[in-house]
């Protein structure tokens, strides 16, 4: 019994899973619209099959770095969610003085333009 | 529980809060159309350093606090606390960290003060780098008073994160890509080599905070192949490393040349006297007071010996200016590691001194260097026959070379002369003779300084423009201190010997 939550667990990926591939396989565009770009896989705008080291823009770069800061601060953001009982008013505070300075560098960089795909 | 855990780090939590509060006033006023994008950094530079009150009768356009100055002065005023153990101990405040934080903050000030003439000139528009350079001077407060290994890796790894931004300011021009990239290469690994002793330590011991540690190692021998553990040896070995990567003793120095002579002259200014200090504090808290061990001292001995030799020898080939005053810096803190390496408590007086008076003459340095930079003073034979063309200036640049010599009445002299009298108490009789001898092939280069500025004539003769006003007060007051300080230095030896013993109690 100790391992129903494993089950759950189980379950919804394999559901998740073939829920991901079989819809694609549903929906997919079938013989008469399709042409080869709309078939070919994505990649950015780049070509799949090209060679690796060609030129790209800066800005995929700094949208992975960006993403990487805030996908982080949501990382600290789970165990503190579900501690907060336990750390009271003094644990909500700490983290609120995180979120502020993690806002700051938000406000920076939405001023700088980091944020226009221009 | 945290009755004066926000009160004593006061000043720091000042300066991070006027940092936050000034690259927000600066990003949001200087994208903004309606004043017409304003190129920003001598005001947060001004901002940043100090307040510029109506000074007979010039107004400037924005009046706002003192900034920095408070600082200093909360600090040297208010201490709400002189001795404190803060936040679970991570930090602790005592003398030592009191007087070197003040220290620190004056050094970063007039640092600041040089560089408010060099945006203007190379109109660089970054203020960035002032707000990066407030973060460090915060991160360095903070490495100073720490107390656990953990605070201390996270006050390093907040210095060479703003530090591995600012080497590469310059956009156009590859040497410094070049430097920023080397430097941040290097930075990374010497952390992770750091951390990497740390973590050893705590999987060896159990314990990160200094002062457990030290008690944990009162009279326990770490050697290598002994019966006690070896890994705590490696640890310390690793922490040992990452430490010497950072300030650039001689088998880990290959770095800082390229990054000393390709980042703009600011940011190498920052470079050598900053870190040095902090970095400097922290390795004689963790080396003398937590693994107190006559293991390292020869390791120390050994870094040190090859560091006065490579900064003599290596010097003296040298045709431009910042390679040159990279390897004095080298040299130089082969000479502080000799006061480092004995271990007693003259030893770290002799440091602490030692620091003081190099960091002296190397803001003076570099405030020559950027006043000259008009017309690219790059190489040392664009110097020649400046006695002709500004001599004052020659007298102040001849007096420091003086000084970083060794000759007699000056400041460095008596640095030097005080490091090799603790090295000789300790017993460190190699170690003093190669210091002397040093001493003697580097006089070479430091004099040649004096002899192409009286005797020779450049090509091409250049006029430099005058300097502006705050490097001409900064150059007054330091190249004062080095004249004169051996007529009365007991101040300092007292300050000194306050710090290092309040270090070991």
């Amino acid at each position: 019994m100790e391992f129903a939550p494993i089950c759950v667990y189980l379950v919804i990926s394999l559901l998740l899973s073939l829920i991901l591939i079989g819809v694609s396989f549903l929906f997919a565009s079938s013989s008469s619209l399709a042409y080869p770009e709309k078939l070919s896989a994505y990649e950015c705008g780049f070509d799949p099959l090209d060679d690796a080291r060609s030129r790209f823009d800066i800005r995929f770069y700094l949208v992975s770095i960006l993403f990487i800061i805030f996908d982080l601060e949501v990382t600290f953001l789970f165990p503190w969610a579900v501690s907060l009982n336990k750390i009271g008013l003094f644990g909500f505070w700490s983290m609120i003085v995180f979120l502020l300075i993690l806002t700051i560098g938000f406000i920076y960089e939405w001023k700088k333009g980091a944020l226009d795909w221009e | 529980m945290f009755e004066h855990d926000f009160l004593a780090p006061f000043p720091e939590i000042f300066l991070i809060n006027a940092t936050i509060i000034l690259l927000i006033y600066e990003v949001v006023l200087s994208t903004s159309k309606k004043y017409d994008y304003p190129p920003l950094v001598r005001n947060v530079s001004w901002l940043g350093l100090l307040s510029v009150v109506r000074l007979g009768g010039r107004v400037w356009e924005n009046e706002e606090p003192y900034r920095y100055l408070i600082t200093i002065l909360l600090l040297a005023a208010n201490a709400p606390l002189t001795v404190a153990n803060l936040f679970y101990n991570n930090l602790i405040i005592n003398n030592f960290t009191y007087f070197c934080q003040i220290f620190l903050l004056l050094n970063t000030a007039s640092t600041i003060v040089m560089c408010l003439d060099y945006f203007k000139e190379e109109s660089l528009n970054a203020f960035e780098s002032i707000v990066l350079i407030l973060l460090f001077t915060r991160s360095m407060l903070l490495m100073i008073s720490a107390y656990d290994l953990i605070a201390m890796y996270l006050a390093i790894e907040l210095q060479s994160l703003c530090f591995y931004v600012i080497p590469a300011l310059k956009r156009d021009f590859e040497f410094s890509t070049e430097a920023g990239l080397k430097y941040f290469i290097l930075g990374a690994f010497s952390s992770g080599i750091l951390l990497f002793g740390c973590s050893m330590i705590y999987g060896f011991i159990g314990v990160t905070n200094f002062e457990e540690l030290a008690k944990i190692f009162i009279g326990y021998k770490i050697t290598l192949f002994g019966a006690q553990s070896s890994g705590i040896f490696m640890g310390i070995l690793f922490i040992a490393v990452g430490f010497l990567f950072k300030i650039t003793t001689v088998p880990f120095h290959m770095w800082a040349l390229d990054v000393y002579e390709g980042s703009p002259t600011l940011v190498t200014t920052f470079f050598s006297i900053a870190p040095k200090i902090s970095i400097l504090a922290n390795m004689v808290r963790v080396f003398i007071y937590s693994f107190y061990d006559p293991t390292w001292q020869q390791l120390f001995f050994f870094c040190s010996i090859a560091s006065m030799i490579l900064g003599a020898l290596a010097a003296m080939a040298q045709n431009k200016v910042k390679r040159l005053l990279a390897y004095s810096s080298i040299g130089h803190v082969g000479y502080l590691f000799i006061g480092f390496s004995c271990g007693t408590i003259e030893g770290i007086q002799s440091l602490l001194i030692g620091v003081f008076i190099y960091v002296l003459m190397t803001i003076n340095v570099f405030a020559i260097v950027l006043a000259l930079r008009q017309n690219c003073f790059k190489y040392i034979a664009d110097l020649g026959a400046l006695a002709k063309t500004n001599p004052i200036l020659t007298i102040t640049l001849s007096i420091t070379m003086f000084s970083y010599a060794g000759i007699p009445p000056l400041a460095g002299f008596c640095s030097k002369f005080y490091l090799f009298f603790v090295a000789l108490g300790c017993g460190a009789y190699l170690l003093a003779l190669i210091g002397v001898v040093t001493i003697f092939i580097s006089c070479f280069y430091y004099i040649r300084f004096v002899k192409i500025m009286y005797f020779d004539t450049p090509k091409t003769w250049i006029l430099y423009k005058p300097m502006d006003r705050e490097k001409s007060l900064l150059l007054a007051i330091t190249l004062f201190f080095i004249t004169f300080f051996f007529l009365y230095p007991s101040p300092f030896f007292l300050i000194t010997h306050q710090m290092a013993l309040s270090l070991c109690l």
